[in-house]
């Protein structure tokens, strides 16, 4: 058994849970605890975070370390989310952090906290969970800076996309309007519909949704008050419910909605942008349930610590929601052929095959697989310079469960596997450690070697396997046509592999007939 | 009598002044209660001394809280009137006639049956100096000298000299003095209201000694019958006064007394450090707005008007008092030894129902909720809840609010053990529990020394609430016990008030206990509370709620009643609610110790509902709320009464208690108060109490049956504990 803490550096909150994890019985809060400090607000206006919210922010931490400590915590990981990420001094303000409570927190990226948010909802209930995703689905993840949005049609992630849409930011560009209270529902709505319009047009046509589960702060309060009034008698609100309710609050002022719902004045006036902003999706939309969850960020990096230090085993395959999200991009843009496939083949084949050589694990596995997939997308943009499209699109786009870092290595990867003159010298990125790199040259070592033997997109590969022999990657291509091309390529592209793993690649060509 | 003003058409207005009763005059409805007790002559009679006592510091207290607050507010400005529809001036002149009469009541008591029934069991209170005989004045005077004269600080006031601070509640005497005259001629000793027509032509000048704290002020003279003689320091002093002012002649001397304006006016929101700010208003709390001056009846008139210019009083509040000032010396006179037999006997708290005081606590506590009843039965364990943490190593932190404890308490010593070996202890340590704060920095201050987080309470609120919980990291994971009370974590108190507790492990009280703590050290509530209702937020609504739904069920035809045992009553919403559902037709039965600004009985408001007040041995404070809910029936204990100051300033916290067992248990002991027909007085139409007849029924004294039930219990317990001991023979392996 472990006691754990997880703290959510938020915008407008900072959170603290205590877990209890073992084996037998999974995770258990133990302890929720919350204190205001609006860090976002400094940090989306001035990109500083300024000296006063510094000291209340240490204060609380302090104050965080005497629960750890009354609970005898075992161990503790602590995140800032776009607040911190968004500052301009994020390391000085981390340093400051480290310095003055002891606590190393850090600066998820955006795809890494939407990642975990959505792993605490997933992980919540699993059954429920992927019950509800059978239908389309909208997963809306709503933060201070911007709400994060996934579409799920037939049990599979389609697409992620981040919203400029944080209740803080709503908040302050109300503010800068100071409009009367009759106009302020208008005007909220007006700046949600702005932002909802384009992805709309995008992700939405011929999209049948018909629910949404979202992740925020304060709407779990007026569930909590629904339920208290009788209003709902099961986890799921209906749109219907929802709606009625915004209506009643659409007049009232932040003293008002504050009492209707139960909560302090100031959460008040952030629950109305969160409000506001599921009401006008569930407009677009038609959506019919919805499950406000009550996740937070805290669940989604306790569940990701049990699960990476083997207390739990997921119940819901994560890695997958990654490809299919993958998959959707590259359809997207329609690179969908058989050069992809092989392309996927081979870089898969290989890197099973050599895993008692290259030291990489399964998750290389899986950016290698991210980075094969990928690869091609630049095409769609421009057929003359491809890699430095798809290196733009790859870092453009979001792909929920990879860290910036990881999303990093694979648009590296991808660019990189393109010209066989790139050394791994020319690899050095400022955002890579030395260990980092190393992971990406093995990955472009493979996924280059891939590269050269799909090329043709009518060509499919029936059957690839690969062995290692006497520091030789035997490799042999089943395929209905031969491989001249695709030889002639090989023996060039795989010297960088053959200096990256001290093997040399050998490969053989089996006819197979077409079935 | 009140009759509601309904017609065909228009709803009754539940908040019509004329259906409430000011709190301020209910307040002295209360301490004539008490005072009843010093009056019952079925009462051992040092125990209606007690009682008598009790009255005087219950009316110090209203003065220095109560009526000044209401001078505070006339002073102000403050026209707006009370739930009775009465502004602050006439509370004030309806108070006036009344707290006079009450003291004259208390005097009426103390001078008539009290003194000649000590005297008739042996003990002589020397009313004057002037009744000492001979020997015993050798005896004070030899006393004086040696004794007293040491530690007095006379003072006289003239043009160089300016008037005296007097301390608040501090006795003194003054006495108007004059210079001899310059031949050193003396006129001889002169006693109080003796004059010469020499000294009357003399300037006068005012002079004071207070009589000091420090020495008692019942002090123990030779007999001259046989029995115990005592005299009040006062009239030791005064009989030695010409001693302090050697070249004056005293004209006359007179006791006095001063009350001022004790309410701390602390601006939280600006106060940097809580404890200073506090520190500092105690002192000032000396030198408040005089309220009230007590003088000897018979004062010299001079003497009088010297002192009304100089501590600026009305007329109306001096209050000329037929006997020794300051009655609260009686609570020393009732603990004098020697006079058992006219005491009731020391009731010894008993071992409780529900727990086996020799195993392992925590492992009790595991087995079930645990209901405690004090001080029927002892509060040990709450004492060895805090005190097995403290040892225990498995236990990781204690948390607990405390508003008054005692003297030498226990639970701070266990605290302080605790956080000395390294468990996480933090204490919400309420510093504005009124006449307790230097008490209650003192050891805040020591429980800070020892480590512990202390903290002083929350800004614009104060923490009545009585909770601990213990987090205890066991095998199969943590695990938090929880305490909570009606009554304060004061194993002194514990004896003398009649309170509940809980003991726990539940862990959906568990969670909301912790979240407790999370808000009072200034995190974020929770979404939703498990079990806990908590004032100031959510505790006022709920009542409120539950209140309604026996309306909702009487206006639907079925059974509706509540049940509720409290210490006061005067808030107007939850009053309004209550005439609400009485006039839907719920049954309501309240026990309320003192204030109730709630009428009974007026036609188709109040006519459901009925007012009792217990007043007996023990001082009834727990609070307990019952509600039959259509035979789902739910039942609370908690911190709070129904006052606005419970629900709306206050942090309060209500438990319900649904164990089916224990809810038997607390429905046994509303019965039997309910019962009572000795120490209750029940509530009539016209607001008066009157004891409830006896016809055809045997005196019922509930706390008295409580003691008895305990005292059955224990013996019960401790038979089946011994029928259970019997040995088990090992076996050989063979068999």
């Amino acid at each position: 058994m472990k006691i754990f803490a997880a703290i959510d550096v938020g915008s407008y909150e900072v959170g603290m849970k205590i877990f209890q994890l073992s084996k037998k019985y999974g995770l258990k809060e133990l302890d929720y605890i919350r204190h205001r400090v609006d860090l976002g607000s400094d940090s989306y206006r001035t990109g500083r975070i300024s000296y006063d919210h510094m000291e209340e922010l240490c204060s609380v931490l302090n104050g965080f370390n005497d629960i750890m400590s009354s609970y005898g915590v075992d161990d503790y990981r602590a995140c800032g989310t776009s607040a911190i990420r968004e500052a301009e001094s994020t390391d000085i303000v981390l340093d400051q952090i480290r310095l003055r409570t002891g606590l190393d927190v850090r600066a998820l990226s955006n795809s890494e906290q939407r990642f975990l948010d959505y792993k605490s909802v997933a992980l919540q209930d699993v059954e429920k969970f992927e019950n509800i995703i059978k239908d389309g689905t909208l997963f809306i993840d709503i933060g201070g800076g911007s709400t994060q949005v996934s579409l799920f049609q037939e049990g599979s992630l389609i697409t992620t996309v981040n919203l400029p849409l944080g209740i803080l930011r709503i908040r302050s560009q109300l503010s800068e309007l100071e409009p009367r209270r009759s106009q302020y529902s208008e005007l909220l709505s007006e700046i949600i519909d702005n932002e909802l319009y384009s992805f709309k047009k995008l992700y939405l046509n011929n999209s049948d949704i018909k629910n949404m589960v979202v992740v925020d702060d304060y709407l779990p309060y007026v569930k909590q008050r629904l339920t208290d009034n009788g209003v709902l008698s099961s986890e799921m609100v209906t749109t219907r419910q929802y709606l009625d309710f915004c209506e009643r609050i659409k007049q009232q002022s932040v003293e008002e909605v504050a009492k209707a719902v139960g909560i302090p004045q100031e959460n008040a006036n952030l629950l109305r942008p969160s409000a506001a902003l599921i009401r006008n999706f569930i407009n677009i939309t038609g959506a019919q349930m919805l499950w406000i969850t009550g996740a937070t960020l805290s669940d989604g990096i306790a569940y990701d610590y049990a699960e990476r230090t083997h207390i739990i085993k997921s119940a819901h395959d994560f890695d997958s929601d990654i490809i299919a999200s993958a998959e959707n991009i590259a359809a997207r843009y329609r690179i969908t052929d058989a050069r992809e496939e092989a392309l996927l083949q081979v870089s898969m084949v290989v890197f099973d095959s050599m895993k008692k050589f290259h030291g990489l694990s399964k998750r290389d596995r899986l950016l290698l697989e991210l980075a094969a997939r990928l690869r091609d997308v630049g095409r769609f943009v421009s057929l003359s310079v491809p890699a430095e499209s798809s290196y733009s699109i790859i870092m453009g786009t979001e792909i929920i469960g990879l860290s910036h870092m990881e999303r990093a290595m694979v648009a590296s990867a991808a660019i990189n596997s393109f010209s066989r003159d790139v050394y791994y010298r020319d690899f050095e990125n400022e955002e890579f450690d030395k260990i980092t790199s190393l992971r990406v040259v093995k990955i472009t070592a493979i996924l280059r070697l891939a590269a050269a033997l799909a090329q043709n997109p009518g060509k499919r590969f029936k059957k690839v396997t690969a062995s290692i022999r006497d520091n030789e990657l035997d490799l042999t291509i089943g395929s209905k046509a031969g491989i001249v091309l695709e030889s002639g390529d090989f023996a060039q592209y795989s010297q960088f592999f053959e200096e990256v793993y001290g093997i040399r690649p050998v490969i053989r060509h089996r006819e197979v007939s077409a079935v | 009598m009140a009759k509601a003003k309904k017609t065909d058409n228009r709803p009754i207005d539940f908040s019509a002044p004329e259906y409430y009763t000011n709190r301020e005059l209910s307040w002295l409805k209360f301490d004539e209660r008490v005072l009843g007790e010093a009056r019952d002559k079925n009462i051992p009679l040092f125990e209606r001394l007690k009682f008598l006592s009790i009255t005087a510091s219950n009316l110090d207290e209203f003065f220095m809280v109560r009526v000044a607050s209401l001078k505070d507010m006339e002073n102000a400005g403050y026209v707006k009137p009370d739930i009775a529809g009465l502004n602050p001036r006439a509370q004030l002149e309806a108070l006036s006639p009344a707290t006079h009469d009450l003291i004259d009541l208390q005097y009426a008591t103390y001078n008539r049956p009290l003194l000649p029934l000590l005297k008739e069991n042996g003990l002589t209170v020397v009313e004057s100096h002037e009744d000492l005989s001979p020997d015993q004045a050798e005896f004070v005077d030899r006393y004086f000298q040696d004794t007293v004269y040491p530690v007095l600080t006379p003072m006289a006031v003239d043009s160089s000299r300016p008037f005296p601070l007097l301390r608040n509640k501090s006795l003194n005497i003054a006495a108007l003095i004059t210079e001899k005259s310059k031949d050193g001629t003396v006129s001889g000793r002169l006693l109080k209201k003796k004059k010469t027509k020499k000294a009357a032509r003399l300037p006068l000048e005012f002079a004071m000694v207070q009589v000091p704290g420090v020495l008692p002020r019942i002090v123990r003279i030779p007999s001259e019958n046989g029995g115990v003689s005592v005299i009040l320091l006062e009239e030791i002093i005064e009989r030695n006064i010409d001693k302090l002012f050697l070249n004056y002649e005293v004209i006359c001397a007179h006791p006095f007394r001063v009350m001022r304006n004790a309410d701390l006016t602390i601006d939280e929101e600006e106060a940097e450090d809580l404890l200073k700010e506090i520190e500092k208003q105690l002192k000032r709390r000396q030198w408040g707005q005089v309220i009230r001056l007590d003088v000897e009846a018979g004062m010299d008139k001079r003497l009088l008007n010297m002192l009304k210019e100089q501590v600026s009083v009305a007329e109306e509040d001096i209050y000329y008092i037929e006997g020794p000032l300051d009655l609260t010396f009686l609570m020393k006179m009732y603990s004098m030894e020697g006079f058992d037999e006219l005491k009731y006997k020391d009731h010894v708290p008993q071992p409780p129902k529900y727990m086996d005081m020799s195993k392992d606590i925590f492992e009790q506590i595991r087995h079930g909720d645990i209901l405690l009843k004090h001080p029927y039965e002892t509060f040990e364990p709450v004492v060895n809840f805090v005190r097995s943490a403290a040892r225990d190593e498995n236990v990781l932190a204690i948390k607990q609010t405390l508003y008054r404890v005692s003297g030498n308490s226990p639970i701070i010593a266990a605290l302080i053990q605790a956080a000395e070996s390294g468990k996480s202890v933090t204490v919400l340590f309420e510093l504005k529990a009124r006449f307790d704060e230097e008490n209650n920095i003192i050891w805040a201050k020591e429980l800070e020394k020892a480590g512990c987080h202390v903290i002083y309470g929350l800004v614009g609120l104060k923490t009545h609430s009585k909770i601990t919980l213990v987090v205890r990291r066991e095998e199969d994971g943590i695990r938090r016990y929880v305490h909570l009370g009606t009554g304060n974590y004061n194993d002194k108190t514990a004896r003398q008030y009649t309170d509940m507790g809980l003991l726990t492990c539940s862990e959906a009280i568990g969670e909301d206990a912790t979240a407790v703590f999370n808000m009072l050290s200034g995190y974020s509530e929770p979404v939703s509370w498990n079990k806990l209702v908590l004032a100031p937020l959510w505790l006022k609504d709920r009542f409120l709620y539950l209140i309604g739904r026996e309306t909702e069920h009487a206006r639907a035809g079925r059974e509706a009643r509540i049940i509720a045992k409290m210490n006061s009553l005067c808030d107007p919403d939850i009053i309004r609610a209550l005439y609400e559902a009485s006039n839907a037709g719920v049954k309501i039965e309240l026990i309320i110790r003192g204030i109730c600004c709630l009428k009974t009985g007026i036609p188709g408001v109040s006519d459901n509902i009925t007012v009792r007040s217990i007043v007996g041995n023990f001082l009834e404070h727990s609070r307990i709320f019952w509600f039959l809910n259509e035979g789902n029936e739910e039942i609370y204990l908690g911190s709070a009464d129904w006052m606005p100051r419970n629900l709306e300033r206050r942090v309060e916290i209500v438990f319900p208690v649904e164990k089916p067992e224990l809810i038997e248990d607390l429905k046994h002991y509303l019965s039997m108060q309910l019962k009572d027909n000795v120490k209750a007085s029940v509530l009539q139409k016209d607001g008066t109490y009157v004891k409830p007849s006896r016809r055809g029924r045997g005196a019922f004294n509930s706390q008295e049956e409580c003691v008895q039930e305990a005292v059955r219990n224990a013996k019960e317990k401790a038979r089946s504990v011994n029928s259970t001991r019997i040995f088990i023979p090992e076996r050989s392996p063979k068999e």
